[in-house]
Order: C-alpha cells, then structure tokens, then sequence
C-alpha cells in the first residue's frame, strides 16, 4: 500500500475536481492512483496529471463554462492591457505639449493661402492669424 | 469543421483532433471492455507509453460526449468501459487515414509500401 503522504497528495489534486465528477469517478481514480504508486509511479507525477486533468475538465464541461472561461480569459487579457494603456495615457499630455513646443518654435511659413481669414489659434491668447505668428518669427 | 474532417475516401476521421489518448483507448476497448487501471496497463503494454491518469479519464469523458464509448454498470469501484458501434467505425477509419499516411511516408523514405 502507498504511504498515506503520497495519497493525501493524490487525493489533494483529486479534490480539484468538480463535485460531479468526483461523485463518478473519485473512488476509482484514488483505486487507479495507488495502484500506480505500487507499480512505482511517482505520486507527485500522478497528482500533477489529476491537477492538470481538473483544469481542463474546469474549463470543458459544456458550452456555458466556455464561455465563462473565454469572457475570464477577455477580461484578464484587458486587465493585462489596462496598465499598459494607462501609462500611454498618462504620458499623452506630455507628448500635446512637446507637440505645441516644437510649433511655437518653429511655426509653418505663411501661406498665402490662409490670408487673414484663418481661424484664430485657440492656443494663442490674442488669437493671431498665422501669418501673424509666421512674421513674428522670421523677427526673431 | 465536418468538411474539414471528411477524408477523401468518404468517411469521416472523428478522431483527426481528438488526440492520441482517445485512439490508444479505442484501440485497448477494440478487443473488449476495460476499467481504468486496465486500460492504462494494456496500453502501456502496446504501445509503450503510461497514460497519465488524468489524461485517460480527460479521454474517457471525451470519448464518451462523442458517444464512440459508453460506460457499463460499476464492478466494485470500478468503471469499465466498452467501445460503441460508432465507435468502431471512427476507429476504423482514422487507422485507414493512418495508414494512408504511413503508406505515403514509407514510399517517400524508399522503405516500400507495407
């Protein structure tokens, strides 16, 4: 007979199972594992094939678990990318006002395109045209 | 996925993705029904590999959805198992398909068709 430390493994993975199948098949899985252990199969090794064994039974036991695994397995990949995300937001307000920077210094040459009718630059506080901002410019 | 699994010979090779356990049990139940701790020892004996236990009773569960093997009253603690009529069929064919293959690989390696 296996000693009663291998078996409390095998029964501790045993217990991963659901209810269900552990009313079905736990009695003979428990026969079959010290049965293995008496023919010199390392308990550790059957504990991890019953562990991995109620995994998977877990996570394929009809269409409802499926889809409560697929909406998990969504949900921790969006956690996943949640801190990503949130850095990248965080810093968004930096990369705006690196943006505005590098305009006011080196501004658009004028166009005349635009002429005195283009809308005032909200960021500017007089609301200039860009010709304006362009002549200011070749001053300095 | 049907049309994928269809051969071209006109059956339909069921256990293409149900994995190598499922087959190795079809096989061992071939020859008449086995429990758990059977199955495992025939197998090991034909094909020279230990099926872990949870992966036999992942297989059996499997199998069973698929009606390709049905369970016989308990004897004891233990469940013995035997293989279904359609069961015999998908086994049938998958070693045709198998066999197809094993035909080709062998030509191509120059060892002669079996």
């Amino acid at each position: 007979m296996p000693d009663s430390r291998s078996m409390r493994l095998v029964e501790s993975a045993l217990r991963c199972y659901p209810q269900r199948w552990r009313s079905r098949h736990g009695d003979e899985a428990a026969e079959i594992a010290s049965l293995l252990i008496r023919d010199g199969t390392p308990a550790h090794s059957i504990a991890w094939s019953y562990l991995m064994g109620a995994a998977r039974t877990r996570l394929v036991t009809g269409p409802r678990r499926r889809l409560g695994a697929a909406a998990g397995a969504l949900l921790l990949a969006a956690g996943s990318l949640g801190a990503p995300l949130a850095l990248l937001s965080s810093s968004a307000p930096a990369n705006a006002a690196s943006v505005v920077h590098s305009r006011t210094a080196h501004p658009r040459p004028a166009d005349p395109r635009y002429g005195d009718s283009r809308p005032a630059d909200p960021r500017h506080g007089r609301g200039r045209s860009a010709p304006d901002r362009c002549d200011r410019h070749d001053q300095c | 996925m049907a049309a994928r699994e269809r051969d071209d010979t006109g059956g339909q090779d069921v256990l293409r993705r149900a994995g190598d356990a499922s087959v190795l049990i079809l096989t061992s139940l071939a020859d008449g029904s086995k429990h758990g701790y059977a199955l495992i020892q025939d197998i090991k004996g034909f094909a020279g590999l230990q099926l872990g236990p949870g992966t036999l009773y992942g297989a059996l569960d499997r199998l069973e959805r698929m009606g390709l093997i049905e369970a016989l009253p308990a004897e004891d603690r233990r469940q013995p198992y035997r293989i279904t009529a359609a069961g015999v069929v998908a086994l049938r064919a998958h070693l045709d398909s198998i066999e197809r293959v094993t035909s080709v690989g062998r030509l191509r390696l120059g060892l002669g068709g079996i």
